[in-house]
């Protein structure tokens, strides 16, 4: 979830009035999915964003737009583009390996040092969040004043070319900027199955930067003092480039910048960015009163649409273009509700009467559990993932695993059970456990899960004969009857090993457990213990 | 000193064990000697001892004693005698050489020269010059000790344990002598009780304690034959700690969990389940998150190593909700505009949300319309684990489908589940963001103890989700719970790992209600 940090009084410069804390922390939560961090200092506010599908909220401008919204009449001024004879030259090159960009250029406001963190933070949340870290959109800043247009997009080999990369004194080429600069090295991954890498040049072949990975450390830098700033991004597709295009250009228009459009010029086609072009959704009565349960008219919900920022003409909703959330008219409908106010929205009961029923095997697994305790067992409750060292080959294996002793999934109860006993040493004994849970296992490619179920048991004279006395009583409990054939497991004392038969059907081990496998566990009393699979009794 | 009537009143309160030691007391001290006189076990001694001194007839006192006792090549060497002994034996007739010796006595190497350095060190043999060459022969003093035994053998046929004390400084010298051989000797340090009668047990035991008429015990035979009526029951010490008893307990993390799913059955939901292992599939592209969100990521989810793909993919199924990413199938919707890969939707993983479980009863033939439907899972997430988190843990969701459901029937259920869950009506309800739910509202309950705290997230699934899975757009209202700050809560724990704790001594003491 983006976090995003702001001034409080610029907050409100941008809202147009005072707003306290606990009301804006109200209106957070209340209208942007949002809630508000302690912050620093009074006039430092963070506030965590829940939703990862609006980043056009993601910015302090974004979010006065929104309550300006809540909290006003008025319906929001669209994105006014001032002609300017400003052009991108795509290159042909570009194509197999980030064929598409966007822009705008910017003017009319001074950067101070507030300003331009405001914007280096903007870009960082979109990069990385909605940009997937740069892969789908990369965005770049820059000083106008050092560039002259048209500038140039083009691909070239990553040893053709060298410039100083931003924070550098030297210069390198593409290659050397991917191997020792630090985004290099952090980005260098988007490019890993280039033949050739982007490249932004202006019209004296001055280079501005490499998408997606560093700017120029000359044209590339924004400083404070500026007034005017070009804006770029590039990525795999207009969409999402023109989203991030028009997210800024509405962002610095608020803060009082003229935003001039910049033509992209590519071999097949001409466009213009950002793009003004708003999509329109029908949204009837019917539909917001099929999903919210409010019967509301037409033109109430035209103005709660316009306290969202949207433009209503009739049954139309007209999208902002700063929106790229929206994919069906349900996502509108959220709006009118939001608008609305989840706070004023009464509830109603369900009708409809159904029966309850549990799963079907927890009819026999409650049961079970509760005849065990009765038995004298003390139940444990552990963790399905576990030590990949303390399961057999047959056990499903976790690929990327954070810490060896959550590596593999469980394919019996038993190691488990035998951890409890080695904890607890100093616990009176007679010490008796059990276990029921979920288990699984890999034979070649086929998986299984069922239910298992485990006793254990260690004191003095912990034995065979105890163990089947138990197993025998709990298995009559439930109708059925215990027959035990001698058998053979890696767990158990050779000889004092049985296979748990119930109508010849095989169900599990029960035997007293090695004396190694007792001293690897640092255990010094003797363990008797069983385990079934529950899932396949009748 | 107490009146006569308290007097009368300790005497006829002693137990068995008490009333048969304390006479005694006026002629034995020591433990051992009062096990012999009386005719008890030790362990019915010294219970009798310690509870007459609780009342005041008897002081203990307790000695430590330091016991020479013999390890296991002692009690080898005192029966059937020492290297040295067998060696000195061999040659007291006439010389030997060094292999006749051993043929003789079947010592190993290592006990030979052990032998042949102790017998020099008493100057019990000496070298001497035999047929097969150089051998060994007994001296004067070398016989004498083979008819008399060697000090150390002399010493090894005493009966053991010897309290250290009791040895002389010759014998002192010889022990620490085997001390320097392995497992001989051993020392153990016993504690041993000793008792003195206080004068109010002197006064006690002389009112000759009439044990006949005094029972501990009602028995059979008693009941049978009425002699109890004879007799008068002891009256107990109510005060003696009663030895702790242990009993089968159900893990209290696992009842609770056991509470919610009976509450749910409750009202009126009926339990849905699915796997663990689960495909990328069911577990979100069923559920309409597009292959590229962040919760899907390496460092989000478990992957599973071997195999990776699921091969029981309903192939129909994938081919709707493939098209609803690329193009929203028919609902309305543009869809997540993306090419969607059939190869990545049937990576296994480990189930991370129990939402898998709602969208394979969606797709199921046995879904009913109106129908509600709970599921109580393990969910796995790829996190570092702390006292807030766990990668292993329990999730508690749910479903409710039925024609002409909404917002407010789903703020209503959230209502609901605040009062059964939180004890409250103090709600809030606030809009919130999830990939598969379009209205999404979270729920704030104010706990009576915990206070604001968010309990649940919940929404109305997309059409784009809905319409893959039934075939056609029903309301279906979704919720999750967190369940574990209210178990916490309720099992007075403050760091998550103990829900799935090992201690036994937590989980033998941890309270049922």
């Amino acid at each position: 979830m983006p976090t995003i940090s702001f001034s409080h009084k610029d907050f409100q410069k941008l809202l147009g009035r005072k707003m306290p804390i606990e009301e804006f922390s109200e209106l957070l939560l209340l209208y942007a999915k949002a809630e508000l961090k302690p912050g620093n200092t009074p006039d430092d506010l963070t506030v965590e964003l829940d939703d990862t599908n609006q980043p056009y909220i993601w910015s302090v401008e974004g979010l006065a737009r929104l309550l300006r919204g809540i909290t006003s009449k008025k319906e929001a001024a669209p994105l006014r583009l001032q002609a300017g004879n400003y052009s991108i030259e795509v290159d042909e090159s570009v194509k197999n390996v980030r064929p598409c960009i966007a822009a705008f250029v910017a003017k009319g406001v001074k950067l101070d040092d507030y300003l331009l963190k405001q914007l280096i933070q903007m870009q960082e949340k979109f990069d990385t969040g909605y940009g997937r870290r740069r892969q789908k959109v990369s965005i770049g800043l820059y000083s106008y004043k050092r560039i002259s247009f048209p500038i140039r997009y083009t691909a070239v080999k990553p040893d053709s070319v060298k410039f100083i990369p931003l924070g550098f004194e030297k210069e390198l080429n593409l290659k050397q900027i991917l191997e020792q600069h630090p985004k290099g090295q952090e980005y260098g991954w988007i490019l890993k199955n280039s033949q050739d890498y982007p490249l932004l040049l202006d019209s004296n072949g001055q280079i501005l930067s490499f998408p997606p990975i560093i700017n120029s450390n000359f044209t590339g830098r924004l400083e404070v003092g500026d007034s005017e700033l070009l804006f770029e991004a590039t990525g795999h597709d207009d969409e999402s480039l023109n989203l991030a295009a028009s997210i800024f250009a509405q962002n610095l228009q608020d803060r009082g910048f003229a935003i001039h459009s910049v033509i992209i010029k590519h071999k097949s086609k001409t466009t213009k960015t950002p793009s003004v072009e708003r999509k329109l959704v029908k949204i009837t009565p019917q539909a917001v009163e099929a999903v919210t349960g409010l019967k509301l008219k037409s033109s109430e919900i035209s103005s709660l649409l316009q306290k969202m920022g949207y433009q209503a003409r009739g049954e139309t909703a007209i999208i902002p273009t700063y929106r790229a959330d929206i994919m069906h008219p349900v996502d509108v409908i959220e709006d009118v509700a939001i608008a609305y106010g989840f706070d004023r929205i009464s509830e109603e009961p369900l009708r409809s009467y159904t029966v309850g029923k549990k799963d079907r095997a927890f009819e026999l697994i409650n049961p079970t559990r509760k005849l065990i305790a009765g038995l004298g067992f003390q139940e444990i409750f552990s963790h399905i993932l576990t030590d990949k060292k303390s399961v057999t080959e047959k056990s499903v294996e976790l690929q990327n695993f954070m810490s060896e002793t959550h590596s593999a999934v469980r394919n019996s109860l038993l190691p488990q059970l035998l951890d409890v006993f080695a904890k607890n040493k100093h616990s009176d004994y007679p010490q008796k456990i059990f276990e029921e849970g979920l288990v699984a296992s890999r034979e070649a490619t086929k998986l299984a899960e069922w239910r298992s179920i485990a006793l254990a048991s260690a004191h003095s004279k912990a034995d065979f004969t105890e163990m089947k006395q138990y197993l025998s009583a709990l298995l009559g409990s439930i109708g059925l009857q215990l027959e035990v054939k001698p058998a053979e497991h890696t767990m158990f004392i050779k000889g004092r090993v049985g296979s748990i038969l119930v109508n010849k059907q095989h169900l599990g081990f029960i035997g007293e457990v090695k004396p190694e496998i007792l001293e690897k566990h640092g255990i010094e009393m003797p363990v008797a213990a069983a385990e079934l699979n529950l899932s396949l009794l009748p | 000193m107490p009146d006569d009537a308290k007097v009368a009143e300790i005497a006829d309160s002693l137990h068995r064990y008490e009333r048969a030691v304390l006479p005694l007391l006026e002629k034995h001290s020591s433990v051992s000697d009062l096990v012999k006189a009386s005719g008890l076990q030790e362990i019915e001694v010294l219970r009798g001892l310690n509870w007459l001194q609780n009342k005041g007839l008897a002081k203990i006192t307790e000695v430590t004693e330091e016991l020479i006792n013999l390890g296991g090549n002692g009690r080898k060497y005192a029966s059937s005698q020492l290297p040295e002994t067998r060696f000195l034996d061999a040659i007291k007739e006439q010389p030997l050489s060094l292999s006749e010796i051993k043929r003789k006595t079947s010592l190993t190497d290592e006990e030979t020269s052990a032998s042949i350095g102790a017998l020099m060190r008493l100057r019990a043999i000496e070298s001497a010059i035999v047929q097969e060459g150089k051998g060994f022969k007994a001296t004067e003093a070398g016989k004498k000790l083979a008819a008399e035994g060697t000090p150390a053998q002399r010493l090894l046929s005493r009966k053991f344990p010897i309290p250290e004390k009791n040895l002389t400084p010759d014998e002192k010298a010889v022990v620490e002598e085997l001390r320097k051989r392995k497992d001989v000797i051993r020392q153990d340090v016993v504690k041993n009780k000793s008792a003195t009668i206080t004068d109010l047990g002197r006064q006690i035991a002389r009112k000759s304690i009439s044990a006949e008429k005094i029972i501990d015990r009602l028995t059979p035979e008693m009941l049978l034959t009425g002699s109890w009526k004879k007799a008068k029951l002891r009256p107990y010490d109510l005060s003696t700690a009663a030895p702790r008893a242990f009993f089968g307990k159900l893990q209290p993390y696992r009842e609770f969990l056991e509470e919610v799913r009976d509450k749910f059955v409750g009202l009126g939901f009926e339990e849905m389940t699915g796997p663990i292992i689960e495909s990328e599939f069911w577990n979100m592209d069923a559920l309409f998150m597009p292959q590229f969100h962040s919760a899907r990521d390496i460092h989000d989810v478990y992957y599973i190593k071997e195999p990776k793909h699921a091969t029981d993919l309903p192939k129909e199924l994938v081919k709707k909700v493939k098209a609803a990413h690329e193009n929203g199938f028919g609902t309305g919707s543009k869809g997540w505009q993306y090419e969607f890969s059939e190869e990545k939707t049937a990576r296994l993983i480990m189930r991370s949300q129990t939402t898998a479980c709602s969208a394979r009863k969606m797709a199921s033939k046995d879904l009913k319309i109106p129908g509600k439907y709970f599921a109580i899972g393990r969910c796995f997430r790829y996190d570092v684990i702390d006292a807030k988190h766990l990668a292993d843990f329990n999730q508690v969701e749910g479903i409710i489908i039925e024609e002409s459901l909404n917002l407010r029937h789903l703020i209503g259920l959230l209502k609901l589940f605040a009062k059964e869950f939180c004890q409250t009506d103090k709600v809030k309800v606030v809009p919130s963001y999830f990939p598969f739910t379009e209205p999404s509202a979270s729920l704030y309950a104010k706990h009576p103890a915990l206070g604001w705290m968010e309990l649940a997230g919940a929404g109305i699934f997309r059409p784009e989700m809905v319409k893959p899975l039934i075939g056609r757009h029903v309301p279906v209202l979704a919720w999750g719970i967190g369940i574990d700050r209210i178990a916490m809560f309720k099992l007075g724990m403050d760091d998550i790992r103990n829900l799935f704790s090992h201690d036994l001594n937590f989980l033998r003491n941890a309270k049922v209600v």
